[in-house]
């Protein structure tokens, strides 16, 4: 699950001029950073696994990171279970990835 | 050890400062809530009510092998990282490595138990018989290079290498494995996480630092990663995963030397 958006567009094409869909994130059971942040997370569950909007996987340790903002380029974002800093990019495929910020 | 959980108390969690970031994920505080998450409950890594699932000699064999070779791995990696607290830069990986300290004397732990709960008598004598000439030369080669104060080799060589390989091999085993076991080692790979995590953090930001250390961490790759990579590839043959589903053992491995840029 990625969440129950707040606010949609809908099948409004995205730009930086149109608002973020927002968030509310559930906590999805990851138990690996302490509790005030694991509804930031959840595990992958493989290369099936569909990532929301706001969903971003993390290239180091493969654990889902997620926002309560729908994620665009230029992005940060942390991934607290392997401690990295990350900066969101749309990948070649047009889907958003991310890259580490050392 | 902090006031109740609140989810309210973080907006969002990626607005943190860069800085306020690093001093949170490298403290003890943010370790034990972490740990606390998969560890409260379980007894020697396993939760108590976890059944033992029967298994033939040959199966218990093979087992008792590569639970052997991870013993040796974890010990080479609770002695480097003790080591290298002497010469780690800063407060920070100071802190972060004395919990990886504490993680690792853990596994060391979980395992040598499970080895014993499997029947091994001396399980501390098994590791000695059994483990691959490999990973103890691995380990002999790590502490050298923690014992001459190179930080930036002996980090790459411990929490990339050989944490990048067990992270793996350990998942992948996970998969199969007896019930016992298999919650043993995917409690070890939550802690690899943070392991790897570090390694590759700290070794990127000192290498955009000081690009010419790059040169040396290739040495250490060419001289070290083959050693570890054969004692897990014939670990994962002899646990009995098919060859279609065996992992790539160096992909994850390669991936992170790729983006610390020297592939």
């Amino acid at each position: 699950m990625t969440g129950d958006p707040l606010e949609r567009d809908g099948d409004a094409p995205t730009d930086e001029g149109r608002p973020r869909q927002r968030y509310l994130l559930d906590d999805g059971g990851f138990d690996e950073v302490p509790p005030k942040y694991r509804r930031f997370y959840r595990h992958w569950k493989g290369p099936g696994d569909e990532l929301g909007p706001n969903e971003v996987l993390c290239p180091v340790c493969k654990v889902v990171i997620r926002a309560t903002r729908e994620l665009r380029a230029g992005d940060r974002l942390y991934c607290m279970a392997c401690m990295t800093r990350l900066r969101v990019r749309v990948g070649e495929t047009g889907r958003i990835e991310a890259d580490c910020e050392y | 050890m902090g006031g109740p959980t609140c989810r309210d108390s973080v907006v969002e969690v990626h607005d943190l400062d860069p800085q306020e970031f690093l001093e949170q994920v490298h403290s003890f505080e943010f370790w034990f809530h972490s740990v606390e998450g998969y560890l409260a409950g379980t007894q020697y890594g396993h939760r108590a009510a976890s059944r033992e699932q029967p298994l033939s000699d040959s199966e218990r064999d093979r087992l008792v092998t590569a639970l052997c070779n991870y013993c040796v791995g974890e010990t080479a990696a609770l002695e480097g990282a003790s080591g290298l607290i002497a010469i780690a830069p800063n407060r920070l990986a100071k802190v972060f490595l004395s919990t990886q300290v504490v993680d690792e004397g853990r596994h060391l732990e979980v395992l040598l138990r499970r080895l014993a709960d499997l029947g091994v008598r001396d399980p501390e004598a098994e590791v000695e018989r059994r483990a691959s000439a490999s990973i103890r030369e691995f380990k002999r080669r790590l502490l050298q290079l923690v014992g001459s104060k190179d930080w930036e080799a002996a980090l790459f060589a411990q929490n990339v290498i050989l944490e990048a390989m067990e992270f793996t091999v350990f998942q992948t085993h996970a998969r199969s494995a007896d019930p016992v076991t298999a919650e043993v080692l995917a409690g070890i790979v939550k802690d690899e996480r943070r392991h790897i995590g570090f390694g590759e953090n700290e070794l990127g930001r000192r290498l955009r630092e000081s690009p010419h250390r790059r040169a040396r961490l290739g040495e250490v790759k060419r001289d070290l990663d083959p050693l570890v990579l054969e004692t897990f590839e014939k670990t994962v043959r002899e646990i009995g995963i098919p060859a279609s589903e065996r992992p790539d053992l160096g992909r994850a491995y390669l991936a992170a030397v790729a983006r610390l840029g020297f592939a």
